[in-house]
């Protein structure tokens, strides 16, 4: 609710015209004054039909195609479903198409929006010009949930929006015309709402049960027609899509706004390729592109210098050994990185951490107490190891080194174990309860207690039972953030024993890290060894 | 507006025309045998005799129905002023009993200048509701109920259809309920209470036949002398309209198009997505402008979602369709990634790519819908582990890999030879 404070220019913005020049002015002057219905439109500033295909690289065919659908002014249309994939500018297609036609226009995204009340109020406060501020305490004019009062409201609104708007066309010469447009942007996200099967087809449907010609929809997706499903199905809008870019397209984006065109074309001639088998998202690429630009001009003292071809040739080689573990990590920093480049990683953590969790380079980058590392390892044991052989695995003489070499030789066994292996990786980790989970810990507790070099990072003046039994109750605690940070998920409980079961959700890699910290043994305790 | 293009103007009328179903619908009112004439007999005798009636009108998506009754509707205010009050409900919005009557109450409230009270409860609402009809059928005023996306109404305890059609029953009452429904059981849903209670008149709504169809073109697209454009354009448009209509190509055009979908509703957005690609220039609209409205209209997402992949995302795609050949049944992102090392293995490709990098296109594939999870529900596995299933059939997949641009060879190959 909160991120709709001013309902006309933060939420007009896309990723694309942020990096443009903002316009403080208007910012400024829609604080002040109330909304009118020119704030429907974009306001003073336009921009030409060359201007606005030219801000948007390789969205020619695309932008034609709206503009044709929109039609000439005052003319009605049917609804139209854009979609294509992640970032390749429909948003930001149809609000500079906007800003070029200057219609009055709503626009709603389902990510802002994200539930229909929200929804439904957002569309309805843009349309009667009302904005969400101090003095009526951040709150909504019309207030609706059901789509039914949604409907209601929205025909009140429409109609006297449409008739002003008649009003003024015939008055005086307005460039604003008859017609109102609803923009519903990441409609893919509705899908997944509680309501979804009623929401949707009511959305798309919307057209129908107005019956307002005046009024125009747009939705706006990153999923096809085809995976909207529906039991009874709907009358489907006008497709209109909008393909990944091609390489090309790729060079002419990310091009723009260049300090120096000639060394970043350079620099582009070497990585875009490559990159391109793996990945044709712009967001991406650009992400990838902005460190390893950085490494390419490291030997350069002047930035604003033309490359000569001799120049080229240097700063190529220069590069070259940076690219090849740049595809393997982008956004991704992995452990097997070469030394210089893990100088690099503080700049790329930024991007790392967008992705998921972050398992960079050989050090854990985040503090844990040693308790909390020794129950994730004691969780991933659990998760990877049959039940059945614990007691062989934790007895008292510690590991079972022995019993493994001896259960190898058998060409039978050996079979037995690639399908246990297969299964795992299909599978994933097993669940267990937590008194096993317990019990490993115990075991694994204290057999490091008699391990030497080991707890340096105090707790080691204790006796080894006396100091898990002291820890107990943290270890509750601990685990339970363990289990609130999603390193060990707590499932649902069993039906047979009604006790909670628990999941280690960290990988191998991340798991022998820890390990590692902790000078733990993990591959001797493990019964299907590392893959 | 002044004199500007006579194209442009042109082009939007006729844009007005096909946004507006009830332009289309008119010229079936005049035959005698049409569910027009039919659902006016039957609403019109229910208005002068003073009885009660119920229909459902039943058919695909995109038929005219909702823009039958709503002609027939505005005929009846027409001929029968004051005598009748339309109430119009849609499945979709009002599904639920309570919100239903309410709605009701609401209408009733405007439609008769009457001060509606948001507070009143479902009790109070029912009553009123009955009280209306009873006052209604003693004015002798027909309140007409139009249930839009009926088979949603019948979702729960039908309370709502009970008392519309259990209130029909006495003589005081002079009420019509019209449902209509895309789903043509849509009587069988009903309870065996408010079935019985129901008249089963069926009005049963089809895509339009060949002659129609070739009525519907002419109807929409030419354009009438006398509307303020220049009439030399018109005559001029009209010839080049009639003899593209003619055209063997156009016919074939027609044809491919009814094939997928043969609704009013998907000719009209045909015609709608013609028009808008005419150039408005000579104003004309020419068979190119069909063409390019066909394959605007007749998309391929899946086909497009495979012209968007990279050349890894392909990779995995191909190890997915050669898991499924081989017959596993489950596959998740570890046994893709096995498959892809063992591909890898025999084969030397540059293509090969960490884990971390492989699992982002696998992500990607999964939001581009080309690969699906298998079931929702086990949210407390990560992504890796999770089943998933290919969505795209083996000859798709054929038909995008030889489509796409730089298609490394060995892709072909691999998908080829299965294992």
């Amino acid at each position: 609710m909160s991120e709709e404070g001013n309902p006309v220019t933060p939420k007009r913005t896309t990723r694309a015209s942020l990096s443009c020049t903002p316009n403080p002015e208007k910012v400024k002057s829609c604080k002040q004054q109330p909304l009118t219905l020119h704030d429907l439109a974009y306001g003073d500033e336009s921009i030409s039909l060359d201007d606005l295909i030219s801000s948007l690289p390789g969205r020619r065919a695309q932008i034609n195609e709206l503009l044709r659908l929109l039609g000439p002014l005052d003319s009605p249309m049917y609804p139209v479903f854009v979609y294509g994939g992640a970032s390749t500018g429909k948003t930001s297609s149809i609000l500079q198409i906007f800003k070029h036609l200057k219609r009055p226009f709503v626009y709603c995204s389902c990510i802002t929006c994200y539930s229909p009340r929200i929804l439904f109020e957002s569309v309805l406060n843009q349309l009667l010009l009302h904005r969400r501020n101090e003095s009526n305490r951040y709150s909504s004019t019309k207030r609706c949930e059901r789509p039914s009062d949604f409907v209601n409201h929205l025909q009140e609104a429409l109609r006297n929006v449409v008739d002003s708007l008649k009003v003024r066309s015939s008055s005086k010469k307005s460039v604003l015309g008859k017609m109102v447009y609803l923009v519903f942007d990441n409609l893919e996200l509705a899908r997944e709402w509680d309501k979804a099967s009623i929401i949707l087809p009511f959305l798309f449907k919307l057209y129908d049960i107005l019956k307002m010609p005046e009024v125009g929809l747009i939705f706006l997706s990153n999923a096809s027609p085809d995976t909207y499903y529906s039991d009874t199905g709907y009358v489907e809008p006008l497709p209109v899509y909008f393909p990944d870019y091609t390489e090309d397209e790729l060079r002419q984006i990310l091009m723009k706004n260049q300090e120096n065109p000639k060394l970043y074309s350079s620099f582009l001639e070497v990585v875009l390729r490559p990159f391109c088998r793996v990945t044709r998202r712009v967001d991406e690429l650009s992400n990838a592109f902005s460190s390893l630009y950085q490494i390419y001009v490291e030997p350069l003292d002047d930035l604003g210098i033309l490359p000569s071809e001799d120049m080229k040739r240097k700063l190529f080689s220069h590069l070259q050994p940076h690219i090849g573990p740049s595809l393997n990590d982008t956004f991704k920093v992995e452990s097997r990185l070469s030394s210089e480049a893990s100088a690099k990683t503080n700049k790329r953590k930024g991007i790392a951490k967008k992705i998921g969790v972050c398992e960079s380079s050989d050090e854990i980058d985040f503090h844990m107490s040693a308790c909390a590392k020794y129950l994730l390892i004691c969780a991933f044991l659990a998760s990877r190891n049959p039940a059945t052989l614990d007691a062989s695995l934790f007895d008292s003489t510690g590991g079972s080194n022995n019993r493994k070499r001896k259960r190898k030789s058998s060409e039978k066994s050996i079979e037995r174990k690639e399908t246990a292996e297969q299964e795992l990786l299909l599978k994933g980790p097993g669940t267990f309860p937590l008194e096993r989970l317990l019990a490993i810990f115990q075991c694994i507790v204290s057999v490091s207690e008699c391990l030497p070099d080991e707890e340096a990072q105090g707790d080691g003046g204790l006796e080894g039972e006396s100091w898990t039994n002291g820890l107990m109750s943290d270890v509750l605690l601990e685990l339970s953030s363990l289990c609130n940070a999603n390193f060990i998920s707590k499932g649902g409980s069993c039906p047979l024993e009604g006790a909670n079961r628990y999941r280690s959700m960290v990988s191998e890699a991340m798991a022998l890290k820890v390990a590692r910290s902790l000078k733990f043994p993990l591959a001797k305790y493990l019964y299907r060894g590392l893959t | 507006m002044g004199v500007e293009n006579p194209a442009e103007q042109a082009q939007v009328l006729l844009r007005t025309r096909l946004c507006n179903p009830n332009f289309i619908f008119n010229m079936f009112s005049d035959s005698p045998d049409s569910n027009y004439s039919k659902l006016k007999y039957i609403m019109s005798s229910s208005v002068t005799e003073a009885c009660n009636n119920s229909a459902l009108l039943l058919g695909p998506r995109g038929c005219g129905k909702v823009a039958t009754l709503e002609m027939v509707i505005k005929d009846l205010l027409q001929e029968y002023p004051d005598m009748i009050c339309v109430i119009k409900l849609n499945g979709l919005l009002h599904s639920e009993d309570n919100c239903a009557l309410k709605e009701i109450a609401r209408q009733l409230c405007i439609e008769n200048q009457l001060v509606f009270s948001k507070m009143a409860s479902f009790d109070d609402n029912s009553q009123f509701v009955m009280a209306m009809l009873r006052e209604c059928g003693l004015a002798h005023k027909t309140i007409i109920f139009v249930l839009d996306e009926f088979d949603l109404f019948t979702q729960g305890k039908q309370r709502l259809l009970y008392s519309l059609l259990d209130a029909m029953q006495s003589v005081t009452s002079q009420a019509v309920v019209v449902g209509v429904s895309c789903r043509l059981d849509a009587d069988q849903l009903l309870e065996k209470r408010v079935r019985s209670r129901f008249s089963h008149r069926k009005l049963l709504f089809l895509p339009p036949s060949q002659e129609d169809l070739q009525k519907i073109l002419q109807h929409a697209l030419l354009l009438p002398m006398e509307s303020g454009l220049p009439p030399q354009h018109v005559a001029a448009y009209n010839k080049k309209l009639l003899d593209t209509l003619s055209d063997d190509k156009f016919k074939d055009i027609i044809e491919s198009l009814c094939n997928s979908d043969s609704t009013f509703n998907h000719l009209l957005r045909f015609l709608f997505s013609a028009v808008c690609q005419m150039d408005t220039k000579s104003g004309f609209l020419s068979l190119d402008n069909f063409k390019t409205a066909l394959s605007s209209i007749q998309r391929h997402p899946k086909l497009e979602a495979l012209q968007d992949c990279s050349i890894l995302e392909l990779y995995i795609l191909v190890c997915l369709r050669r898991l499924e050949v081989k017959e596993q049944e489950t596959t998740n992102f570890n046994s893709v990634m096995k498959e892809y090392k063992s591909v890898h293995d025999s084969v030397q490709t540059t293509d090969y790519y960490a884990r971390n990098v492989c699992l982002r296109a696998f992500e990607h594939l999964l939001q581009r819908q080309l690969i699906s999870l298998v079931d929702n529900r086990a949210h407390s596995q990560s992504v890796e582990f999770r089943p998933v299933r290919l969505l795209i059939s083996s000859h798709e997949l054929h038909q995008g890999l030889k489509s796409y641009r730089s298609c490394p060879a060995i892709l072909h190959k691999l998908l080829d030879r299965g294992v």
